[in-house]
């Protein structure tokens, strides 16, 4: 909850910022590569799915598969750290930082921030895999995997509005 | 509550496997017209939309929210809403 409002807040500030400054986003918007945003955004989903089945099959009491789905979110997890950790190193090499320009400024703290919270889901969605491998959960018993679930959407949902908005959208 | 991972014999598919496959579309769509060099206020607002229906898809099957009308429902509907309502003001300011 806390976080939605942050994100939101975020991204108003954005959008407004950009509105007085139109041409300067559009400009550097284009040197994003929107290509390895969408690597991202399928790996987000694709991880959302895999977290959605990893829920179904606890409450079918099918703890191992439950297992086999966290970890393969896991493993898109991965993917996009790699993926935006790679964009990161590119930015660097060009010597762009968060005082580049405005729109630098934005797009660095705003996915920078996203990108903690994708390490943070994994971390829980890693400690629920253990959990689960360990038979703490049951079909009758399973708030954890729902708990674990729930941020990870979450962190799915904030970058299905991040990538338009700082990628896409001019 | 309907489980959307659970298999209806209606249909071949499971309902979340189907949102999956609307959300893995929706997004190579707006990727395909961003690649296109598509741009200005109508290709902003349509982009935005995808995002708000992606958004809202996620809420319904994957966090399994549709239907019971809970408060967290509703609090990532008026998230969702609240956004799209303040990006949209944005983006014609700047028009």
């Amino acid at each position: 909850m806390a976080e939605l409002l942050v994100f939101a807040v975020f991204f108003s500030a954005y959008a407004f910022t950009r509105a007085s400054h139109v041409e300067l986003f559009n400009t550097y918007q284009l040197s994003l590569d929107t290509d390895a945003a969408l690597i991202n955004t399928l790996a987000l989903i694709t991880s959302s799915y895999f977290v959605m089945r990893a829920v179904a099959a606890i409450r079918e009491e099918k703890s191992k598969q439950c297992i086999h789905w966290l970890l393969a979110a896991l493993l898109m997890g991965f993917v996009f750290l790699m993926v935006k950790s790679g964009e990161y190193a590119h930015h660097y090499q060009q010597g762009i930082n968060l005082r580049t320009n405005l729109f630098y400024m934005f797009y660095l703290s705003l996915t920078f921030f996203h990108f903690m919270h994708v390490i943070m889901g994994m971390v829980i969605l890693a400690a629920v895999a253990v959990k689960a491998k360990q038979g703490h959960y049951s079909a009758s018993e399973h708030t954890g995997v729902e708990t674990g679930a729930s941020y990870w959407h979450m962190v799915d949902l904030v970058w299905l509005i991040l990538f338009p908005l700082v990628y896409v959208m001019r | 509550m309907n489980n959307p991972a659970t298999i209806n014999r209606r249909y071949p598919l499971r309902p979340c496997t189907m949102v999956y496959i609307l959300l893995v579309s929706l997004t190579l769509i707006t990727w395909q017209l961003c690649r296109m060099g598509v741009s200005g206020l109508d290709f902003a607002l349509l982009v935005l939309v995808f995002a708000l229906i992606k958004g809202a898809l996620i809420g319904d099957y994957y966090m399994a929210l549709r239907g019971i009308g809970s408060l967290w429902r509703w609090t990532i509907m008026i998230w969702l809403l609240i956004i799209g309502l303040l990006i949209t003001l944005a983006f014609v300011t700047a028009a």
